[in-house]
């Protein structure tokens, strides 16, 4: 499973952080960093809600 | 703080403009283009028949004239992702939006150059994020249940003045602050009532013509300064602080260190305001006009809410993501009534799509309502089916089909606080009362946002006490 971002999309809304906290994280700056480029396949229904939620549609699973 | 918003990511190569060859066409011109004025009646005063008039005579691309501007309608997904996807230093919405400016006030948002709006937006931004979305459903169910509590055992009520009151209240107090609600005067609203009338489609080919209308609105801005100037010296003089946007406004800076002025913090508070106010107001209202419709899809919702909802729960951001059904009855309302109806860039330099050729200073512009109603995007699109969205089908997947809040790094910000708004509003009232329409909508486009007509008259009746819903 891979976690891809659109860069073009992300405008640092940090919700995914609070979805799947061990995948995303917003830096000081407060740009959005992804901590696993491809995260264990337990943590997919948190990713889902991550994915689901983003409010710009950034975050795609593929996978 | 680094903002992502207007940045081009460090690998983008510098923007190449187009050669004009000979295998390039341009924009094919809808009839019906009259001398000197060319479309600009029928654009002010029946802009959603014009643009499908548009996309029905020449597809994809067609190109209408307001005055001297040319305007390109741009539908469907491939042609709005070229659109959203284009650098802001080629399509501009900045120089597309100067109609806001008289409102929000010179240098702030879109009168900024991109990165300074990249800098200001990334101001209002923590309001918007995760830690304090969730906490807004609690505020926003507080005042839907204020808003009714007096309310009788049955009664009429105007659906759209109801709205339009309740989203200014948690709008007011979600974004800017409790002390600024309770502040909210009569005379607030009428001054927020001017500036909002002052905005029409007029203004887009100037936003200073002379009506009694911008007239009203350029006081209204004047006074309003005066009124949020005076909130915060009184908060400077007395050393007290808020927990509100108000305050990180106050608090925050520029990258150059540089604090905002009144008239800076005033802008940013209506641009927080006039982007979620009436956008979320009306499709509070469409979204139970819908579903008063829809009676069988109505029915599961309910049984949705019931199993979800004991009597006397409140609303919670967990439970709110279980309340699926509700979640696409609001998706599917903004699908088939979205508030913004156009949706603008302007070319600031020349620009190819498609085989097409645009010139520079040409406006091009994606109308949700158009694209939404493509029957190759959205099977029976006339039809208000919140299924649609529902596992299986979900026709919303597709990227750039669904943009009722734009798309790419210009997608509205508020797009999760407005969706989770309209979500618990509706959650509380459909637990208290059962509504019943009176007539039939009729479709206003009052300045920039499609609602339905004032005075919408709506008769309830009351299901739960006060407390159990």
């Amino acid at each position: 499973m891979k976690v891809i971002i659109d860069w073009d999309f992300c405008q640092g809304h940090a919700n995914c952080t609070g979805d799947a906290p061990e995948v995303f994280r917003i830096d000081a700056e407060g740009k959005l960093e992804v901590l696993m480029e491809e995260p264990p396949e337990e943590l997919r229904p948190k990713l889902e809600l991550a994915v689901r939620y983003c409010p710009t549609g950034a975050i795609r699973v593929e996978g | 703080m680094q903002v992502q918003v207007s940045q081009p990511s460090p690998d983008r190569a510098p923007y190449a403009p187009p050669a004009r060859t000979p295998s390039h066409r341009l924009p094919p011109a809808v009839s019906g283009a009259v001398p000197i004025v060319g479309h600009a009646v029928e654009f002010i005063r029946d802009c959603l028949g014009l643009l499908w008039r548009a996309y029905q005579e020449q597809g994809e691309v067609a190109k209408l004239r307001v005055f001297n501007k040319d305007i390109v309608l741009m539908t469907g997904p491939r042609a709005a992702e070229a659109m959203f996807r284009a650098q802001d230093e080629v399509l501009s919405p900045n120089e597309a939006y100067k109609m806001m400016v008289p409102v929000f006030g010179k240098d702030v948002v879109y009168d900024a150059a991109p990165e300074r709006m990249g800098e200001q937006l990334g101001m209002l931004r923590p309001a918007l994020q995760d830690k304090r979305m969730r906490t807004y459903g609690e505020i926003v169910a507080d005042e839907t249940r204020r808003m009714v509590q007096g309310w009788g055992e049955r009664g009429e009520f105007d659906l759209v003045q109801f709205c339009a009151q309740l989203t200014n209240f948690t709008s007011t107090r979600c974004l800017i602050g409790r002390e600024f609600r309770e502040q909210m005067s009569g005379e607030f609203a009428q001054v927020y009532y001017d500036l909002e009338r002052g905005i029409t489609p007029a203004g887009y080919i100037h936003p200073h013509i002379p009506l009694p209308s911008t007239i009203r609105r350029d006081r209204a801005r004047v006074r309003l300064v005066q009124m949020i100037g005076s909130i915060v010296d009184q908060r400077r003089k007395s050393g007290a602080e808020g927990e509100d946007f108000l305050q990180t406004l106050m608090d925050a800076a520029y990258n150059d260190g540089s604090k905002l002025s009144d008239h800076e913090i005033t802008g940013m508070l209506l641009a927080a305001m006039f982007a979620g106010h009436h956008t979320s107001s009306v499709t509070v209202a469409w979204t139970l006009l819908e579903l008063l419709q829809a009676p069988d899809y109505l029915d599961r919702l309910l049984a949705q809410l019931a199993e979800v909802y004991k009597p006397g729960d409140d609303v919670t951001f967990q439970s709110l993501r279980q309340i699926t059904l509700t979640e696409n009855a609001v998706k599917e309302a903004l699908r088939l009534r979205p508030p913004l109806y156009i949706l603008l860039r302007a070319a600031l330099q020349d620009f190819e799509y498609g085989g097409f050729f645009f010139e520079k200073g040409t406006w091009l512009a994606t109308s949700p309502w158009v694209s939404h109603r493509l029957p190759g995007e959205f099977r029976e699109p006339l039809r208000y089916d919140p299924d649609r969205f529902a596992a299986g089908r979900e026709e919303d997947k597709k990227q750039f089909a669904f943009i009722s809040f734009g798309a790419g790094r210009h997608k509205c910000m508020g797009n999760a606080f407005a969706t989770l708004q309209v979500k618990t509003i509706l959650a509380i009232l459909l637990r208290g009362f059962r509504f019943e329409l009176l007539h039939d909508p009729v479709i206003a486009e009052s300045g920039l946002v499609m609602g339905p007509r004032k005075p919408f008259r709506v008769r309830y009746q009351r299901l739960r006490p006060n407390g159990a819903f």
